[in-house]
């Protein structure tokens, strides 16, 4: 088979929104999902839940603060962030954000810091620490008694802020009409249904290291919820499909038809489905330690920004073809990757250093102990 | 300013639906563009004149002249371009006579009157003057890259030499000086006609007036319309080309910076 | 110690972090330090405008900052005169455009009287003047101004550091370059080396045995590219000061079968005239060959006409061609057409539509009929032929193949008189009698033939038209149609078209003629022009204006004649004059086989550069001592050059001393042993002309707009080809150079030191052509151009009454003959500059002569001929279509040129030149675009990247010229200390010439050449495709 139209002299447009981007709805998407796990324990106070639920919090934290210095790096004018709030643009969703993040992370952090006050006040009270962290943890523990008002009033505005994160997150991606991939109705829902996968992941992974035993009471749910997620991004993929197969809507259509004849997209629809089939089926049947699920699901919340933002940008809007990326090694690409994750292990290790998993996870095998 | 409707397709616009759908899916209260990108004075631009662009397809003989007029004009980096003349080779059907046949389009900001880039960008360094000319405000661009992601058109592009957004500017500076922009200047084949759509005299106004039905502009359904339009739009380039790509070269691309 | 583990990670994942965001905190510091900031908030980085142009009442407003001057672009050999913007801080050039005045850049263009304020507001959105009067620089002149600062250029004078081609070099001084290059020594430490001095031997003759090749100056040899104005000044020093009789450029691999086949239809075949379309009028126009609007010269005259003509709705034109190229364009597909032909067939094509011309009589009879311009004339006919003049047809009759002329049937001709001008050419009158044809009062017979007695002995004679008549007869239309690959249907619709537009109608070619069978196939293609008659009709087939001369004696100055003036005599180095004059010709033919020759002759044939380098190398007709390349790219340029003689090349035993002068290292001077930097574009004086095109009268006048940047001699001047030759002269006390060297036109003596010397007065030859001569220039003129940095060289160099007049030309760029004249003011159909000197149905040179190998006669006409070798042996006898399925054929990249590869802009758009292969050639290899192919001739192979696509005839694969560069750029040479950059993308792409072949049927070394023209053969090559 031979094309109609061959093009001969075109140039490819650069990818314009980077690796970086990607990790920032990346870990800003874990962090909302994995805040919303730590609610029952925490504010739900429900049997079983406290030590899983801190760590969510500890995961919500780290990727909470890591995620926005991201975002920066993408700016190609970083050094005038400050602008998003001299000039506040109304008719920009990414202008809207440049205010709810601020809302979430404030929100999160006091949350985390009401929630994790006692800890810290107990900690620096059983002594055996170093004095600086003893005295570190006096410090901020600044009394260590338990507001149970402020931390419902703190979890609301994190509530609220992570509402708006994941609003706005789906809404500014949703907008790009240019971009047929992007503009559809359904594409913040899959950032949701991701994200919350990837949090539940996360606090997977970060349970199984934590030392809590596998049969702890609340993993069981966590890998209802899981499966849930992916049942739901499984149907609204089905819906997709359908929208576009049917060209009930055009948009999708369109954007079906963009990326349908790729054979590296077929590949990455299937590996897509795959994957989240694969995560539904263990999560029901073997969820076992949850190590494995927990990756699949980070796995699926990465692949699916990667494809939708990198992917999406290869694809021209006005020229034939595809412009190929090539990840590149350094800070537009590998290198800035890394960066980002290292600074999150930086921040989790200097956290968990504070305040040791150990301790969050304490006495969190019985029932909480005000009931 | 009033939106004229110059275009003959610009009469089959997106439908209303889908318009309110966007507004009600931008969901939040839209300021006008105007009041937030407020333009310094300097650039409120000939007031009266509406500047828009014919390319007359027909008269392209893909030399390129208006592509490399306008990086020398402008400075564009190495590897990016605010005007390019996408070349296709194109198989033809037996009643045409020949086997293929070649196909050239100039591509460049089409200065929409309704353009997607401005609503996107967060803090209003993009805007759209008085006389059309739609704009990057340096001083204010943090190269967020969001308005090229918006553009249907692929004409916008980071600079690497500035961190901002970059893209055709109509080459406002030789229009200020009573001049043509480089590319319609140097354009061999005559097929880049420029000038004022609000002034009937014109040649522009005159050219697009003879061309009647012929008149064409690129992707009409995302209602942008555009201020670039076409005589001899083959209606399988209007949009993005169903085809296979050029073998560029990415490695080509301008340093990064 | 955990807590240590810990600690370390942490400190791993901060670092990582630091390394991954260093690039945002340092753009972070930029802001902060305000690195960031452009030159202007929302026009970014653009230069300030060169000038103002108030668009109400049109009042300009310069910029100081910046000067515009009108010179010449040499982004190839259209040069075009353009408008050049200089930052004059930097001495940067901004930019190019089109020079309004030029009709290279402008159609049409603005009258001389216009003032310089006036042509610069035609560029203005004043009135829509911009639009109107567009005056354009191609996209291919606008980026080789980076080839003004390329790190790449030749800056002083250098010399070899080590073996030939090594890519190391040292700079020397100007003075020492002199010296060593004409007193010689052992320069180089391989032995002593002969210098210019003892090689300039006027006196003892190369061969004794050969007096015929003259004496032993004609071992120094030069070779150059094209006139860019300043050919004049370097023949007069190596033809008439130095000597040598061997001087020439690229013609033989530029378009010389091309040039050669008009030659024979226009009667001359070593200055070989010709015509273009009328684009501007024409109705109906067939490019064979050439590819109006993707290359041709003038490149961008003729795409703005065609651009025009086609949306207009005027003109409606086809291309055939093997290749698809920018001359189609599917937005006026109801005007233009592409029609694929197979390589080297054209002729076939050509014949089959005179054969349907004449079975459908639309061959224009009338008009052959005419035997001389006063009875054209009479019949309202601009032109006339030859078609009615007797040519002798007697078998082995001495002037067989010949016209018959007056002398021949007894009138009273002087002997040496004889075959000359004053010796008529005949016609049969009503009774059947030779008489003179210049005699003749009406038109003559047509199909006329005699057997007339002379001394007694029959001889048999025809008209010219009778013998091209047959030959259109020897084949069917579905011959041809067999032969080129085009549908017999198509050849007749051709044909009607072509017949259907009276005069308004022409067939042009070029490039496409450089295939095996190239003279033949020009010539029969141009002959179709003839058989409409549309020589010198407006829309028909048009002469050049020409330029107006600079050199010569000229009306204020002598630039030709000097005392001391050498006459260089001899046997060319190409062997382009008849074998049978030479003394092997005389000593085979005493031992009773004159044929074949050792090596052939082509004495229809302008200076060949195609047998220079194999028949030097190989000392035939004999060796060369030192070789000089100006400008010059041969190994790049030749097919199959570089296969046959790199190694020869390298060996300075071979040819012992190689001097370029050249402002860039190309394929060729890479292996040279000193190149002295020559002027680069904007930096050269000179008076170039169009090479053809333009119907009215052009100098485009070059003069260093930008200081050159070269090293400068002693005496302050910049380094260049004049400098150098002025300096040569002086060194061996050389006439024609110096002190009191050349004259004025009443014989003063006056000094010829300087480049300005010569140019300056060549402009006062310039401005006073004509009737009267051209107005002052004024001083705001002189302002607004820049050429008041001209100023003082003219005052000083030229008199009070001149200096204005020639500063007028440099003002506007040159002398432009008014847009108008163009046609006759007597007859509005008629062009103003006719060839009034007949076209000929029959070529007497061609016909008349033999081919050296075989003995046998040349086709005197139009007639179908196959690719073949120097000895006729078809090009598939040898090399069979089972062995090599696929034909190889150039063509000229739309943006590239064969020396542009560093102005990366051009590269930056279209980066290399893949393969084009057709689909179903593709499916046989198993190719998809973007695979590897390995592509092979006879003469060799390359491995490239394909794109495939139906814009390619089956069977062809096609090659964009100007990419596969290994230097200009691709090798990072070693200059003293200094290393050149190393930019790999200039290696990109393939040289068709690479794949050049061998000449099978002659002995020795060879490059396939025509055998009539001696031309390059690039089209055409058998191949082989695979899977690399
Ligand atoms: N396969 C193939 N071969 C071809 C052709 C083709 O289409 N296909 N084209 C043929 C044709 S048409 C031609 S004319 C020949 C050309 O062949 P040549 O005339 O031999 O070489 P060019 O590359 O045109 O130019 C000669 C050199 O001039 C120098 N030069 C460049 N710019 C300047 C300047 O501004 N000033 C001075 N002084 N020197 C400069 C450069 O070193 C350049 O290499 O090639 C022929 N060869
Ligand atoms: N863009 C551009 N313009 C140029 C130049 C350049 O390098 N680039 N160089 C300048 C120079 S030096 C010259 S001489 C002119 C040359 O200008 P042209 O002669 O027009 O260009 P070419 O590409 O040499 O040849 C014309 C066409 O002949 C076709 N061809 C090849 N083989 C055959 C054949 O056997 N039969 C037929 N009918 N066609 C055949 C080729 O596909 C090509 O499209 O261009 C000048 N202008
Ligand atoms: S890149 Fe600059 S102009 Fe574009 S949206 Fe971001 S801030 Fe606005
Ligand atoms: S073409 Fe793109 S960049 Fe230009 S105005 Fe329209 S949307 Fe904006
Ligand atoms: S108008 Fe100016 S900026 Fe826009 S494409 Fe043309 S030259 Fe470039
Ligand atoms: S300059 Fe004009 S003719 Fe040349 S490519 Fe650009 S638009 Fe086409
Ligand atoms: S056609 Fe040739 S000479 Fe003319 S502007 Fe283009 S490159 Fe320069
Ligand atoms: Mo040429």
């Amino acid at each position: 088979m031979n094309p109609t139209i061959v093009e001969t002299v075109n140039v490819a447009r650069e990818v314009a929104w980077l690796p970086w981007a990607v990790q920032y709805f990346f870990l800003i998407g874990l962090s909302y999902g994995a805040f919303l796990l730590s609610l029952p324990g925490i504010v739900g106070r429900r049997r079983g839940w406290l030590g899983i639920s801190r760590l969510a919090l500890l995961g919500a934290l780290v990727c909470g603060l890591s995620a926005p210095v991201a975002l920066l790096a993408d700016l190609h004018q970083p050094g005038r962030f400050y602008h998003f709030y001299q000039f506040f643009t109304p008719s920009s969703w990414m202008s809207w954000g440049s205010f709810f993040i601020p809302v979430y992370l404030g929100g999160l952090v006091l949350y985390a810091w009401l929630a994790l006050r006692p800890l810290l006040a107990q900690q620096a009270a059983d002594g055996g620490l170093s004095p600086r962290l003893a005295a570190l943890s006096r410090t901020l523990a600044y009394g260590g008694l338990e507001s149970r008002g402020a931390l419902l009033a703190a979890a609301a505005v994190a509530c609220v802020g992570a509402a708006l994160i994941a609003l706005y997150t789906g809404m500014e991606v949703m907008v790009v009409r240019a971009r047929p991939l992007w503009d559809t109705p359904l594409l913040p829902v899959q950032f949701v249904l991701t994200a919350l996968a990837g949090g539940i992941g996360l606090t997977l992974l970060l349970k199984r290291f934590s030392g809590l035993p596998d049969a702890a009471q609340g993993s069981i749910p966590l890998f209802r919820a899981l499966a849930a997620t992916q049942a739901l991004a499984l149907l609204v993929g089905a819906v997709w499909l359908l929208l576009g197969l049917t060209g009930m809507s055009p948009r999708h259509a369109e954007a079906l038809a963009q990326v349908a004849p790729s054979a590296a997209w077929q590949l990455t629809a299937i590996w897509a489905a795959g994957s989240t089939v694969l995560t539904l089926w263990l999560a029901l049947r073997r969820p076992g330690s949850g190590l494995l699920i927990g990756l699949l699901a980070l796995h699926s919340a990465w692949m699916m920004r990667w494809t939708i933002f990198i992917g999406g940008q290869e694809i021209p809007k006005t020229g034939a073809g595809f412009y190929q990326y090539q990840l590149p090694l350094g800070y537009d690409g590998l290198l800035g990757m890394v960066g980002t994750f290292g600074l999150w292990v930086a921040l989790f290790i200097a956290l968990t250093t504070l305040l040791p998993v150990a301790r969050l996870t304490l006495m969190a095998s019985i029932d909480h102990p005000t009931s | 300013m009033k939106q004229t409707q110059i275009c003959p397709q610009e009469a089959a616009q997106e439908s209303p639906a889908s318009a309110s759908r966007r507004n009600f899916l931008r969901g939040l209260p839209v300021i006008t563009v105007g009041a937030v990108g407020a333009p310094l004075p300097a650039l409120a631009g000939q007031s009266g004149a509406r500047w828009g662009m014919l390319v007359d397809v027909r008269k392209c003989i893909g030399c390129q002249a208006c592509t490399i007029a306008c990086i020398n004009e402008n400075e564009v980096p190495e590897g990016s371009f605010r005007t390019i003349v996408s070349t296709y080779s194109v198989k033809q059907p037996a009643a045409a006579g020949q086997p293929a046949g070649t196909y050239v389009l100039p591509r460049l900001c089409n200065h929409c009157d309704n353009p997607p880039c401005i609503p996107v960008c967060p803090v209003g360094a993009t805007f759209k003057r008085e006389d059309g000319l739609v704009l990057v405000d340096g001083d204010r661009c943090v190269g967020c890259a969001y308005c090229v992601q918006a553009c249907p058109y692929d004409a916008r592009y980071i600079n690497h030499q500035t961190g901002k957004a970059d893209k055709c500017t109509f080459c406002g500076h030789r229009l200020e000086a009573g001049l043509l922009p480089a590319c319609v200047e140097t354009c061999v084949g005559g097929a880049r006609i420029f000038g004022d759509l609000n002034d009937p005299k014109s040649e522009l106004s005159r050219r697009i007036g003879a061309a009647g039905d012929s008149l064409k502009v690129l992707k009409p359904e995302q209602g942008t319309k555009p201020r670039v339009f076409y005589i001899g739009l083959d209606q399988r380039f209007q949009g993005k080309v169903e085809g296979q790509g050029a073998l560029w070269k990415p490695e080509l691309h301008g340093g990064k910076s | 110690m955990k807590i240590a583990r810990r600690q370390l990670i942490a400190a791993g994942g901060l670092a990582a972090f630091a390394a991954g965001f260093s690039q945002t905190l340092g753009r972070i510091a930029d802001k902060l330090m305000g690195k960031d900031a452009p030159r202007h908030n929302v026009w970014g980085n653009a230069a300030a405008p060169e000038f103002t142009v108030d668009p109400a009442s049109g009042k300009l407003q310069p910029n100081p900052a910046q000067q515009v001057s009108y010179t010449a672009c040499l982004g190839c050999t259209t040069q075009c005169g353009v408008r050049v913007r200089v930052d004059k801080a930097s001495g940067r050039v901004i930019r190019v455009a089109g020079n309004p005045y030029s009709p290279l850049s402008t159609e049409p263009h603005l009258p001389m009287k216009a003032s310089v304020r006036e042509s610069l507001i035609a560029f203005s959105r004043f009135q829509d003047k911009g639009l109107g009067g567009r005056s354009t620089a191609c996209g291919r002149g606008n980026a080789v101004l980076a080839q003004m600062n390329s790190p790449f250029r030749v800056l002083a004078p250098m010399k070899r550091v080590g073996p030939r081609n090594g890519g190391q070099w040292e700079t020397i001084s100007f003075e020492q370059l002199v010296r060593e290059v004409t007193e010689g020594g052992n320069l180089f430490g391989e032995g002593e080396v002969a210098g210019l001095r003892v090689l300039r031997d006027l006196a003892a003759p190369i061969d004794p045995a050969q007096p015929e090749l003259g004496a032993r100056v004609n071992q120094v040899a030069l070779l150059s590219s094209v006139n860019d104005g300043r050919l004049a000044f370097a023949r007069r020093f190596w033809n008439k000061s130095y000597g040598t009789l061997n001087f020439v450029g690229h013609g033989s691999y530029c378009g010389g079968s091309y040039r050669s086949g008009t030659g024979a239809l226009f009667g001359d075949m070593k200055k070989m005239p010709h015509a273009k379309p009328d684009l501007a009028n024409a109705e109906f126009v067939i490019f064979i060959g050439t590819a109006p609007g993707n290359a041709g010269n003038p490149f961008k005259r003729t795409g703005a006409m065609l651009a025009k003509g086609r949306s207009d709705g005027r003109l409606n034109y086809v291309v055939v061609d093997p290749v698809l190229t920018n001359a189609d364009n599917r937005a006026a597909a109801d005007r233009g057409r592409w029609i694929p032909i197979r390589p080297g067939s054209d002729s076939a094509l050509a014949l089959g539509m005179m054969r349907w011309m004449l079975d459908n009589e639309r061959i224009n009879t009338a008009y052959l009929a005419n035997p001389n311009l006063a009875v054209a004339e009479q019949q309202g006919e601009p032109s006339f032929s030859s078609a009615t003049w007797l040519v002798v047809t007697e078998a082995g009759h001495p002037r067989q193949g010949r016209f018959l002329r007056g002398s021949d049937i007894g009138l009273k001709i002087a002997e040496d008189e004889r075959y000359k001008e004053n010796d008529p050419y005949l016609i049969l009158d009503a009774k059947g009698k030779p008489v003179p044809a210049d005699k003749a009062t009406a038109p003559a017979a047509l199909d006329a033939e005699a057997v007339l007695t002379l001394d007694a002995k029959p001889l048999a004679v025809k008209t010219a038209w009778l013998l091209l008549k047959a030959s259109i007869l020897q084949q069917t239309i579905a011959q041809c149609s067999d032969a080129c690959g085009i549908p017999a249907a198509t050849i007749g619709a051709l044909a009607d078209e072509f017949t259907r537009h009276g005069r308004k109608a022409s067939v042009i070619a070029h490039g496409g003629m450089m295939s095996g069978a190239g003279f033949y196939n020009a010539f029969s293609v141009m002959t179709l022009n003839l058989l409409i008659g549309n020589l010198n009709w407006k829309g028909g087939l048009v002469m050049n204006g020409g330029g107006f001369k600079d050199d010569g004696e000229g009306p204020r100055y002598n630039l030709d004649s000097f005392a001391g003036a050498v006459k260089p005599k001899g046997t060319p180095l190409g062997r382009n004059v008849p074998y049978e004059k030479s003394s092997e010709f005389a000593r085979k033919k005493a031992a009773g086989k004159p044929y074949p020759a050792q090596s052939p002759w082509f004495p229809n044939a302008p200076g060949l550069a195609t047998e220079w380098f194999t028949g030097a190398l190989s000392g035939y007709p004999y060796s060369i001592k030192a070789l000089i390349l100006w400008s010059a790219n041969p190994l790049y340029g030749i097919a199959g050059l570089r296969a046959q003689i790199e190694k020869d090349l390298a060996d300075p035993q071979k040819i012992p001393l190689i001097i370029s002068v050249d402002p860039l290292i190309n394929e060729s001077n890479a292996y040279a042993d000193y190149i002295v930097p020559d002027s680069l574009m904007y930096e050269s004086w000179g008076w170039a002309s169009a090479w053809n095109g333009v119907p009215t009268k052009a100098s485009t006048a070059r003069w260093p707009v930008v200081e050159p940047i070269a090293a400068k001699t002693p005496d302050g001047q910049a380094i260049g080809m004049e400098t150098f030759f002025i300096a040569l002269a002086k060194a061996m006390a050389l006439p024609g150079f110096g002190a009191a060297a050349m004259s004025d036109a009443a014989g003063q003596p006056l000094p010829l030191e300087r480049p300005e010397h010569w140019y300056l007065r060549g402009g006062a030859n310039i401005a006073w052509l004509g009737k009267e001569p051209v107005p002052d220039a004024s001083d705001e003129d002189l302002a607004l151009s820049g050429v008041d940095r001209l100023r003082p060289l003219l005052e000083a160099t030229l008199t009070a009454e001149e200096w204005r007049k020639v500063a007028f030309l440099y003002t506007r760029g040159g002398r432009y003959q008014p847009a108008k004249d163009a046609q006759d003011e007597a007859h509005p159909e008629w062009q103003t500059n006719r060839f009034k000197n007949p076209l000929w149905a029959w070529s007497d040179m061609v016909g008349g002569s033999k081919n050296s190998i075989t003995g046998k006669r040349f086709a005197g006409c139009a007639s179908l001929q196959p690719p073949a070798f120097i000895d006729g042996t078809p090009m598939r006898k040898i090399y069979s279509e089972a062995e090599w399925p696929l034909q190889v054929v150039s063509f000229k990249s739309a943006l590239q040129n064969s020396y542009s590869i560093a102005a990366t802009r051009l590269t930056g758009i279209h980066a290399e030149n893949p393969l084009l292969v057709h689909p179903a050639d593709a499916a046989r290899a198993g190719l998809k675009s973007g695979d590897t192919a390995l592509l092979s001739t006879p003469g060799g192979a390359v491995s490239s990247t394909v794109i495939v696509h139906e814009g390619v005839m089956q069977g062809v694969v096609a090659i964009e010229h100007g990419f596969g560069h290994r230097e200009l750029g691709a090798r990072a040479h070693r200059i003293g200390k200094q290393q050149q950059p190393d930019k790999p993308a200039l290696r990109a792409g393939v040289n068709l010439n690479d794949l050049g072949l061998a000449d099978p049927t002659r002995p020795g070394k060879s490059v396939w050449v025509d055998a009539v023209s001696g031309a390059s053969v690039r089209n055409g090559l058998p191949a082989k495709l695979v899977r690399a």
